[in-house]
């Protein structure tokens, strides 16, 4: 009976990323190795973060937010952005066009974060007589996350890749990606100084990843017209 | 041809075979589903499991898994896999008779008991009349639980907040109509747990201890003994909860500290008396009494027929005026009336009275209602001091779940131990008649009250159901210790309770409350993922390849088979 729900809450974390790869014409041009690749990098990616956190941050016993532990997470959140970076500019594939090489590696890299991230609570959790919505909200955030991912891919590959864009939008590029690459630090803010529960911070990040993924590809369409 | 499909079949086989340990190795994976993350988790107790004579009595069954449902339920609706919540407060006890008497099927029955029954409480020592009302509807229900045969689990458990918020849910549940079942969500209860095994070979321990007397010079003759005897075990119908404070816990406390007095007179030789005192804590006490034959029969013969008298002393601790001293031989014989007559006069000075009871023994009821009797049965001259004016039915006030602290008095006690003991020395030191008080309050030979309070307290916090209790025991130790202090020789005898009774092990246990869902809503939220995945691959299609696409996905691709012919 209970694993009826944790087969529910997995196809609901994990079912999207298969989609997105079966429905765009990702699956033609055969990019999985691409992805592959995009989601080692992101596991080098956690490792070096979770060496640089253990070092740096001092575990406070209270939910205070101390602007300091957050602006120090913040920091190293942005080794983050330098393995996408990795991932996007550095790695060699095969010729695949720049439009289908953010989408591959920002789906890899989503699928990668969501296996280390949500996979061990849901197997230890959802599989449980005793039935909570977290698991449901955590699918939720999954979404939201994944779509977070490609937008970020999106605005990396204009920032890194593509060498004449419109001088105008280039603030607004780096600012969105700032937007982005921020989030984690944004939602650890709202839950403790505004006091935010769950399903509040879920449908937030919801709907902001809907609005970054409607401007960044604004942005890209704009930027794929020869410039003036 | 036949060979080909010989060996098709051997690949088939040993593929098969090799998938069986994956198969397996999955299966058990899947098995593992936790158990041990509920939400909440209460202690509860559960009822007694006996046999008399292999005639079965109490609860049969141990293990729970059921959803809960609460009185509110519609009429006529099936309870048999469900968890009744009973809360004490609520409880009508003409339904419960009715249900046990007409054999309906439940899955369990699970009583809530207001904080004031927890064993360690000490608070609120005024007993309220609401109290008191909880008490009398506890006692019924005890008896009518007791001696039934349940053939469900039945839990004790106290109440607190977790349980006071689910029994609200599953009220307003039931009241809409909507009994929680496998399909309709609602809390489950879980208590697992093995199935009850019969204890082999329970043991009673009973303790005594020796205080001599001084023996005058050139005097060869064997000095007379006076005894006391309580009995410190009970029963009750949740044995782990079983503390039993006035039955017998006042009368081991009075034992405790009239050795106590008397081991200060007898240290020094020139106040020792003429007479050896016994202390002696018996065991077996609800079983008719079995522990105290035992210990009579396996005393020497000489000391026991050196025995004057023996006090027995049981449930003196909520009295106030008036205590009674009930006997089994006449009581116009000589003896019976110098022992009364040295009580009443100590009792007079005391402030209050005594009562003298006669109850003629039946030597072909094996019914033993009061400890004196057995002493009787062996020629000793006994009695037993009291507040119950009425002798006890078997397995009657032996320490049920209203006996708690709150019941007893300690001033009861102190004038109880006063009374023993100032009679037992006018007895021994020869002063009848005469306006000697030994133990005067202010001397140093008081009652001391926080001796009394302390070994009270630990002994209302202490379940003490014979088989239940092992050979070493924590309690046996300490109380052997302590008669160790006072006098001169302590032994310890064990015995096996055998006979009529056999008991069943699991008293104790934690229950998991899980808050489930139903299966239409798993079934639902399928449905709403599986709706949301299509939508999503139709958008994707649509907006990355087109429309086109999308529609040509569903139409069949051209036969194979028309192109190659």
């Amino acid at each position: 009976m209970t694993l009826f729900h944790f087969f529910n809450c997995a196809i609901l974390t994990f079912g999207p990323h298969a989609v997105y790869y079966s429905a765009t014409p990702l699956s033609e041009y055969d990019t999985l190795g691409t992805s592959v690749k995009a989601a080692v990098v992101y596991l080098a990616t956690a490792l070096v973060k979770l060496v640089c956190l253990a070092t740096f941050l001092q575990v406070s016993e209270s939910e205070v937010f101390d602007p300091y532990q957050e602006a120090l997470k913040a920091m190293i959140g942005f080794i983050d952005v330098a393995g996408l970076y990795y991932a996007l500019a550095q790695l060699t594939h095969r010729n695949i066009s720049q439009n289908h090489k953010f989408q591959a590696v920002g789906l890899g890299w989503a699928f990668a974060d969501s296996v280390l991230h949500r996979l061990a609570p849901l197997w230890v959790g959802a599989r449980g007589l005793e039935f909570t919505w977290d698991y449901v909200l955590q699918g939720l955030e999954a979404n939201a996350n994944l779509v977070f991912t490609i937008s970020l891919a999106a605005l990396g590959s204009l920032m890194w890749l593509r060498k004449n864009k419109p001088k105008s939008l280039i603030p607004i590029i780096y600012t969105c990606a700032v937007i982005i690459a921020t989030m984690p630090s944004i939602t650890s803010y709202l839950k403790r100084v505004m006091g935010w529960h769950f399903p509040k911070i879920v449908g937030f990040e919801l709907v902001t990843s809907l609005v970054m993924a409607f401007i960044s590809c604004q942005l890209f369409i704009l930027c794929q017209r020869p410039s003036l | 041809m036949a060979d080909e499909k010989k060996s098709k079949q051997r690949h088939r086989v040993m593929v098969l075979e090799s998938m069986y340990p994956v198969v397996a190795l999955m299966l058990i994976l899947v098995a593992c589903v936790e158990l041990c993350d509920a939400a909440t988790v209460v202690d509860v107790y559960r009822l007694i499991q006996y046999d008399i004579s292999g005639v079965p009595f109490g609860s049969r069954f141990s293990s729970l898994n059921h959803h809960a449902a609460s009185l509110s339920f519609q009429r006529g609706a099936d309870l048999s896999r469900s968890v009744l919540i009973l809360p004490l407060r609520e409880l009508d006890i003409g339904f419960v008779q009715d249900y046990i008497s007409q054999k309906q099927s439940l899955g369990g029955l699970l009583i809530l008991l207001p904080q004031t029954f927890r064993p360690g409480n000490v608070g609120g020592g005024s007993q309220s009349s609401e109290n008191d009302g909880f008490r009398n509807l506890l006692a019924q229900l005890e008896k009518l639980l007791v001696h039934g045969n349940i053939p469900f689990p039945v839990y004790f458990a106290f109440e607190n907040e977790d349980t006071d918020a689910m029994l609200a849910d599953v009220k307003k549940n039931d009241a809409l109509g909507q009994q929680a079942t496998a399909t309709t969500g609602g809390y489950k209860l879980v208590i697992s747990v093995s199935e009850p095994r019969k204890i082999a070979s329970p043991t009673i321990t009973n303790i005594q201890g020796w205080l001599p007397g001084s023996r005058a010079d050139g005097d060869s003759n064997q000095l007379p003994t006076i005894a006391v005897v309580a009995s410190y075990d009970t029963f009750g119908a949740a044995p782990a909860l079983s503390v039993g404070s006035d039955s017998n816990g006042s009368g081991v406390v009075s034992l405790l500290e009239v050795a106590r007095l008397f081991s200060i007179l007898y240290s020094n030789p020139k106040t020792r008396g003429r007479y050896n005192l016994l202390f002696a804590l018996t065991s077996g006490g609800p079983y008719n009494y079995e522990g105290t034959q035992k210990w009579l029969k396996s005393l020497d013969q000489r000391m026991r027929e050196s025995i004057d008298y023996a006090i027995c002393l049981n449930s003196i601790g909520s009295w106030d005026n008036e205590l009674l001293i009930h006997v089994s031989k006449p009581p116009d014989n000589a003896y019976i009336k110098q022992i009364f007559e040295g009580f009443s006069n100590v009792a007079e000075d005391l402030g209050f009275q005594v009562a003298l009871k006669h109850k003629k023994i039946n030597i072909s009821n094996s019914r033993v209602a009061w400890e004196h009797e057995q002493f009787s049965r062996l020629r000793v001259t006994a009695a037993t001091l009291s507040e119950l004016s009425t002798p006890p039915e078997l397995l009657e006030n032996t320490g049920s779940l209203s006996d708690t602290r709150q019941l007893v008095n300690e001033d009861a006690i102190i004038k109880g131990v006063k009374l023993v003991a100032e009679s037992l020395a006018k007895h021994i030191y020869g002063h009848q008649g005469k306006d000697i008080k030994i133990f005067a309050d202010d001397s140093s030979l008081a009652v001391n009250p926080f001796y009394v309070r302390s070994w009270l307290d630990l002994l209302s916090q202490t379940p003490r159901v014979a088989p239940f209790l092992s050979k070493n025991d924590p309690l046996i130790m300490a109380l052997k210790k302590e008669l160790e202090d006072y006098t001169a020789e302590v032994s310890v005898q064990h015995e096996s309770l055998d006979g009529s009774f056999t008991f069943y092990d699991s008293t104790k246990a934690s229950l998991n409350i899980y808050q489930v869902a139903s299966v239409t809503f798993d079934l639902l939220l399928l449905l709403v993922l599986g709706s949301y995945l299509i939508v999503l691959f139709s958008f994707l299609v649509i907006t990355t390849r087109g429309l086109d696409d999308l529609i040509s996905l569903f139409r069949r691709p051209p036969s194979r088979k028309v192109k190659m012919a």
